[in-house]
């Protein structure tokens, strides 16, 4: 278990899903919680209710929006000593068909959001001399997928950057890891069941009977691959990528 | 409350079965070590050579005997040592291969019907960066560790339906008795050649062990790497 006491964290993606489950994870481990998503809403603001922490919405594609949220952060708790970087954007469509404006949305939002996040919040892990940064990628940034040139290219593009920055931050004690979930019983869910024009039931049993063990993960089971990468009493894994999918990418080193 | 869940660590006596055990008993659980050694500092200790089939399937029922139904085994139990291929004689290939994927596959062997008839249970096998990456004069080790994978991941889909998980943790070079004073894993120019610029210390390895163990339950069939940035 994990001592997060006195820390804080910010969580991006935070207004449901997987991101709600993990600003939940890491304040009931004792962190102080700053929950971010791309808008203001109801629902980002119950859950900082929720968990005594604050909201910073805003856009992290825009580079000047991550400074003024990770700053905003600071400047309310004093600190800035997590981040995970759990947003998300994504559409699928043939490779010919995907609107090329689109196409880049997802990468700006996916991988150019977590680039200026860490730009960002760094000057502050800095100034504490040590720091957990922790990814959401994507199984599909290892195996790929079909129809989703942008988002499995941007997940693929958040693996080389964990990589590259836990050489580059580790000698500074600021440690960057990644993990890949596979299929997620998330609202996301809903939104691919309604663009392939099926059902939340039908797409749960199509992506559970190809995973071992046959069932869909669940947001929780993310959360606590998150909290061990959170975990400050820890340091040594360095770059890595912690898959959390069943069991679908056994095959892979 | 519930009977505390009773774990099975091999090599428990030292080193990174030893903090595996402190871990998992911090997290409730009631621990069984199998050692060469019968001092293990665990809530039962069996003196055993983890490459005998016949005596770890003896151990574990009597740990099972004592502590209750295993829910989690963890194989740490491994000797290491520097050769050139052209040096390593047979005994030191077969012992290697022995203690390190027959102790696994023994293990595993002794606990997988229990854990099966309850559909519950975790096996987390100790591996080592080498298994990835591939060493330097020391190529039966590498390729005992290798092979765990190969085991882990197959045994992992062999049971995924039986609610059952198996992982592997690939540690680097860590700071135990297994490497020696005068190691070259030890030597300051290598350090330095890691991001974080030091051994991973028994406890960093035997957290990534507790996250598997307990937390990990939409994993099978993978490995964390805890090796202070050695393999990326």
């Amino acid at each position: 278990m994990s001592s997060l006491k006195g820390r804080v964290a910010l969580v991006t993606g935070a207004a449901q899903g997987m991101g709600a489950a993990h600003a939940r994870r890491l304040a009931a481990a004792g962190a102080t919680v700053a929950v971010n998503d791309i808008r203001a809403s109801d629902a980002l603001s119950e859950l900082a209710d929720e968990i005594s922490g604050v909201a910073v919405p805003g856009d992290v594609s825009e580079p000047e929006v991550c400074t003024r949220i990770a700053d905003a952060v600071a400047a309310a708790t004093g600190r800035l000593d997590v981040l995970v970087a759990n947003h998300a954007y994504m559409t699928m469509a043939p490779i010919l068909q995907h609107d090329e404006r689109d196409w880049w949305r997802v990468v700006d939002t996916n991988l150019g959001g977590t680039f200026h996040l860490v730009q960002a919040v760094l000057p502050h892990m800095r100034r504490a001399g040590e720091g957990r940064i922790v990814v959401i990628t994507s199984e599909w940034g290892v195996t790929g997928w079909p129809d989703a040139t942008a988002y499995a290219a941007s997940k693929a593009g958040l693996i080389s950057l964990v990589k590259t920055l836990g050489r580059e931050l580790a000698p500074e004690r600021i440690i960057v890891n990644a993990v890949a979930p596979g299929v997620i019983d998330t609202p996301q869910l809903q939104v691919d069941a309604d663009a392939a024009g099926t059902d939340l039931a039908s797409i749960q049993a199509h992506y559970a009977e190809t995973i071992p063990l046959a069932r869909l993960g669940t947001s929780g089971e993310i959360s606590a691959a998150v909290e061990l990468l959170a975990d400050f009493s820890m340091e040594a894994v360095v770059g890595q990528v912690i898959s959390c999918n069943g069991g679908t990418t056994r095959s892979r080193v | 409350m519930p009977e505390a869940p009773v774990a099975i660590v091999t090599g428990g006596a030292s080193g990174i079965g030893a903090a595996t055990v402190s871990a998992l008993r911090g997290r409730g659980y009631r621990v069984g070590a199998l050692d060469l050694s019968d001092r293990a500092d665990a809530d039962h200790a069996v003196a055993v050579d983890v490459s005998d089939g016949a005596a770890v399937t003896g151990a574990v029922a009597e740990i099972e005997r004592r502590l209750g139904p295993i829910a989690a085994l963890v194989t740490s139990a491994g000797h290491y040592e520097m050769a050139l291929v052209g040096e390593i004689s047979v005994q030191a290939w077969r012992r290697m291969l022995r203690v390190h994927l027959g102790g696994f596959f023994n293990a595993s062997r002794a606990c997988l019907p229990g854990m099966l008839r309850r559909r519950s249970g975790a096996i987390v096998a100790v591996a080592s960066e080498l298994a990835v990456g591939g060493g330097e004069h020391d190529a039966h080790y590498a390729a005992a560790k290798g092979a765990i994978l190969g085991l882990a991941r197959s045994l992992a889909v062999e049971v995924a339906g039986s609610g059952v998980r198996v992982n592997v943790v690939a540690p680097g070079p860590t700071d135990t008795p297994l490497l020696a004073a005068d190691s070259p894993w030890r030597a300051e120019d290598y350090l330095a050649t890691l991001p974080l610029r030091r051994l991973t210390a028994p406890a960093e390895v035997a957290r990534c062990v507790e996250y598997l163990v307990c937390d990990a339950t939409f994993s099978t069939g993978d490995v964390v790497n805890v090796n202070a940035g050695a393999v990326i």
